[in-house]
């Protein structure tokens, strides 16, 4: 069969407008090849460079931490952390289930941190550390398909003291975006220093990360290595603390909740810092899972507040050797001059008591402060009025931050008249000058600030800044009051001890002398009859003892809060004698005898009533 | 011999040549020597085969579609009937070490059977009754390829059909049909046929920033390569994207990024260059084909092999969805490329005999 010869002149000009379209479409290919490989190739070589080059970052180990005798307060341990390379993650959902079921947290958390390392760019993130050796091996097990996770050998902070610590030592904690934007040495999923030493020395601890930069192929093998900038390690630090105080202190509290400070009471350097209820510290070496943060959050007795410097409390009857002080040296009492205390008085036309229900009897000052009796601090109160009252417990450093390294320290609060019409709206009401005067009322107050206002007793009337650190903080500055009324004073607290009436009478047991002064901080107003012993915890006073020794040459001064202690004498009074004891080189059998003693009655508190309606 | 086309023969030589360069430079990154030289060893035979079918008449062929058309499509159904699973389709006849495709060689059949076919009619437009026996015949084979299932070797069926359809021309109601059946069709195939998988390569296209780490990310790796090549490349052997192996398919689908990567804007230029010289030759054939057969079959040559360039490069570049078609004479495959030098043998022929007066 043949094909008839037929007229191809229209098939032709179709195929010739084929033949057009094809290669404008080639055209248009070739317009694109210059755009990709001409115009933007900056960009994709930029690209191919991240694909192929990982900065893995190599972390800095972080610096130790020593007390006075060379005894290690924190350092570092071995162990694996995992990162993620967002970048290479195809499936958020996929690698959060594989992550989840070798155990690094439940499949929705797990997420919720993939997802943050996804929002922080291309850099890798941190997303577990602290890995066992069988997720390890899992994960190198499953490298080919996930390739965006590395497991990355590292420290991690050890605390071998623990809770008795962790406030010191304080946490790390992830770095926060606005803090890596803001400094190129850290990287995000970096652990810095959220509180205690750790944020305070940052700097000094914290030390430099280091970088590598290697090839990877698209397994995720590394290829070679281009390029390594080490590490450099965290400086040591030594501090102040001693920790065989430390130790002491936090056997003596027991299983109380409460603060003790201890200072040196002339360089202000901290020699004991302690808060309880505390935590673990190694909870916060890596990262922190959501359930335990809650735990501890919620948790009402709030381990993770460090008392010593955070928690604020009416400072009750240890105020008294202050306004005493203030009071000689402003003339609004002198030695001398005596007060009748019948165990009630009515002043402003309401009637306030003292702790002792029969009174004791003519009292000049040093007694006052022996027997701690509110009545004659009443009527000082009173003579001296609200804002003689306060500039008197402002020149002790009360009301303001003592300037310590630790962050989040509170200034407490000295109430007076701007105060209360600042914040309350209403004057200043003059009954309430009368409780303030013993240490009650809106006053408030932190451990750490008593320990810094009784070193000003006996350091020659200066105010330090207490400190962790060798030569941190302002240098001293005088309290301004003279001295024969700090002797005075200091006389009053002597007795308070070796006095035949003396609130803490039991510390005369040790047989170096110490002295000081105990308060009981009311926390509901009591009601009558009824023993601190008798009422459930959370309603029992606090209990407050500021001391030092030895009395002629101090060179501790220690001041304890037991929150709800109910009585000084027997609670608090007895920890503060045992830290000093093991200062003092006391033997510990004689200084183990302090808290056996019997409880005696709770005093200095405004019993039954004494604020008034 | 020498009536063959040179310029045609030239283009492929050049093409064959920066098949092996970068085929050679995918060997090294997977780390099987050999695949190199096992394409150069089918360029050389697809070569041969060009020379040998353009020494034939392509009437001749054009006369026997019927028996070729019947033994393709015997062919296919027993390739869905043996065929081993393979990456989720029944394609390849393994016979020892070696594997065909037979999808390959029944798109040159299919392209012979229907120029032989449109070229019968020879005034005027296709008649509508012409024009369904054309779709029938390029409908069937497609289903059975379809079976396998392989849609992006089913898709580019279509080409020669729309080729002959529009050099044989079609009235506007046959056009409207089409038009319709075609719309219909592939919103019935998106919903009811497409695999998952199939519908996000699609829907990534159309909108790139939908799934970066899944579907996008094979076309995303490619757009790295090629653009990170810049003007003159990394060197053979040396890009980055295909030797971290990063780049994925990059012997068959992605082999222009490897050779874009490492040969730069110079080197994906001259090699487009190529491709369009090839085109332009093929078309010129058929131009001066002596008869409407030499004509349409030219036309549907061009129109099979240009839509291949055109999406397999497009894809490259990211101006069009991931759909497996592999890029002619240049992406490693023994069955594409000897396919490919039959169809161009064709051409051949038909420019050897554009004067012959028999």
């Amino acid at each position: 069969m043949t094909y008839v010869r037929d007229d191809l002149r229209p098939v032709q000009r179709r195929l010739g407008v084929l033949l057009l379209l094809i290669l404008l479409a080639l055209g248009v290919l070739a317009a694109r090849l210059w755009v990709l490989q001409v115009l933007q190739h900056p960009q994709w070589r930029k690209l191919a460079e991240s694909n192929r080059l990982r900065r893995v970052p190599l972390e800095a180990p972080r610096g130790t931490v020593t007390d006075i005798h060379g005894e290690i307060l924190l350092d570092n341990r071995p162990a694996f952390q995992l990162l993620i390379f967002p970048e290479e993650m195809k499936d958020l959902r996929e690698t959060a289930e594989f992550l989840a079921s070798i155990g690094i947290g439940p499949v929705a958390e797990v997420e919720n941190r993939l997802r943050k390392a996804q929002r922080t760019s291309y850099l890798p993130s941190v997303i577990a550390d602290n890995l066992t050796f069988a997720q390890v091996a899992a994960i190198a097990a499953h490298r080919a398909e996930h390739k965006e996770l590395e497991v990355h050998p590292t420290t991690r902070r050890r605390v071998p003291l623990g809770p008795v610590v962790a406030h010191v030592v304080g946490q790390l904690g992830e770095v926060t975006p606005e803090q890596w934007a803001g400094n190129p040495r850290l990287r995000p999923g970096q652990l810095v220093g959220r509180s205690g030493l750790e944020r305070a020395y940052q700097d000094i601890l914290g030390g430099e990360q280091g970088n590598v930069v290697v090839v990877v192929d698209a397994l995720g093998r590394q290829v070679s290595t281009l390029d390594e900038e080490k590490p450099v390690p965290g400086k040591p630090l030594t501090v102040t603390l001693d920790l065989s105080l430390q130790r002491e202190a936090a056997a003596a509290l027991g299983a109380q909740v409460g603060a003790v400070v201890a200072l040196e009471p002339r360089s202000g350097a901290v020699r004991v810092l302690l808060s309880q209820p505390a935590f673990e510290p190694d909870l916060f070496a890596g990262h922190l899972e959501p359930k335990k943060w809650r735990e501890l959050v919620s948790d009402p007795l709030h381990p993770l507040n460090n008392r010593a410097l955070q928690a604020l409390y009416p400072p009750g009857s240890t105020i008294k050797p202050l306004y005493a002080a203030a009071a000689l040296a402003s003339g609004v009492r002198t030695p001398s001059q005596w007060v009748t205390c019948t165990g009630a008085v009515t002043i402003y036309g309401h009637p306030y008591r003292c702790w002792l229900k029969g009174g004791h009897g003519p009292v000049a000052l040093e007694e006052a402060i022996e027997v701690s009796c509110d009545t004659y601090f009443y009527y000082l109160a009173r003579d001296a009025g609200i804002e003689r009252l306060a500039s008197w417990a402002r020149l002790f450093g009360l009301g303001s931050p003592t300037g310590i390294e630790l962050p989040g320290e509170v200034g407490g609060l000295v109430p007076d008249d701007a105060w209360s019409r600042r914040v309350r709206n209403q004057p200043w009401y003059a009954g309430e000058t009368i409780s303030v005067g013993i240490g009650q009322g809106p006053i408030l107050v932190t451990p750490l600030q008593l320990a810094v206002a009784y070193a000003a007793f006996v350091n020659g009337g200066f105010l330090v800044t207490p400190h962790l650190v060798e030569g941190q903080g302002k240098p001293p500055r005088p309290v301004e009051l003279p001295a024969e009324a700090l002797a005075a004073a200091r006389r009053g607290m002597e007795r308070v001890v070796l006095g035949s009436r003396g609130t803490a009478r039991r510390l005369r047991a040790l047989p170096v002398g110490v002295a000081g002064k105990t308060g009981t901080a009311q926390v509901i107003r009591k009601k009558e009859g009824v023993t601190w012993r008798e009422l459930p915890w959370e309603q029992r006073h606090h209990a407050l003892f500021v001391g030092y020794g030895p009395v002629d040459n101090p060179v501790l001064v220690v001041a304890v809060v037991v929150e709800h202690g109910g009585d000084a004498a027997s609670v608090a009074a007895p920890v503060a004698g045992r830290i000093l004891a093991k200062a003092l080189g006391v033997p510990s059998e004689v200084a183990a005898q302090l808290l056996v003693a019997e409880v005696s009655l709770p005093e200095a508190t405004a019993a039954g009533g004494g604020e008034g309606p | 011999m020498r009536r063959l086309d040179l310029w045609l023969v030239l283009a492929v030589l050049f093409i064959a040549a920066a098949s092996f360069l970068a085929q050679s430079s995918t060997a090294q990154a997977l780390e099987r020597p050999t695949l190199a030289y096992r394409q150069m060893v089918w360029l050389l035979v697809a070569v041969g085969m060009m020379v040998v079918v353009g020494m034939l008449d392509y009437r001749v062929i054009a006369r026997f579609w019927p028996p070729l058309y019947a033994g393709s499509l015997l062919v296919l159904a027993i390739t869905l009937l043996v065929a081993p699973l393979r990456a989720g389709t029944r394609s390849w006849l393994v016979f020892g070490t070696f594997t065909v495709q037979p999808s390959e060689f029944a798109r040159v059949v299919v392209l012979v059977a229907l120029a032989a076919v449109a070229a019968t009619h020879q005034q005027g437009l296709l008649s509508t009754r012409k024009s369904l026996e054309l779709v029938a015949l390029a409908a069937v084979p497609m289903g059975l390829v379809l079976l396998q299932p392989d849609l992006g070797v089913a898709l580019s069926f279509l080409p020669a059909l729309a080729a002959v359809f529009w050099l044989g021309g079609l009235r506007l109601r046959v056009w409207l049909l089409l038009a319709v059946v075609a719309v219909a069709t592939s919103v019935l195939v998106f919903f009811a046929l497409l695999k998952p998988y199939q519908k996000e390569r699609i829907l990534t296209f159309l909108e790139p920033e939908r799934a970066p780490y899944t579907a996008g990310y094979q076309q995303r790796q490619a757009k790295i390569a090629v653009g990170s090549g810049g003007l003159t490349g990394k060197g053979l052997k040396s890009g980055t994207q295909s030797q971290l192996r990063f780049l994925p398919a990059q012997g068959t689908d992605f082999i222009f990024a490897v050779w874009a990567e490492e040969t730069g804007f110079v080197g994906s230029l001259s090699l487009l260059f190529a491709y369009g010289l090839l085109l332009f030759r093929i078309f010129y054939a058929g131009l001066l084909a002596r008869d409407r057969l030499g004509l349409l079959l030219c036309g549907g040559v061009g129109a099979v092999l240009g839509a291949q360039v055109l999406v397999n490069i497009g894809m490259n570049l990211g101006l069009a969805p991931t759909t497996g078609i592999t890029l002619p004479l240049l992406s490693y495959g023994g069955s594409s490329t000897l396919a490919t030098g039959l169809a161009l043998g064709l051409v051949q022929s038909v420019w050897r005999l554009r004067f012959a007066n028999l």
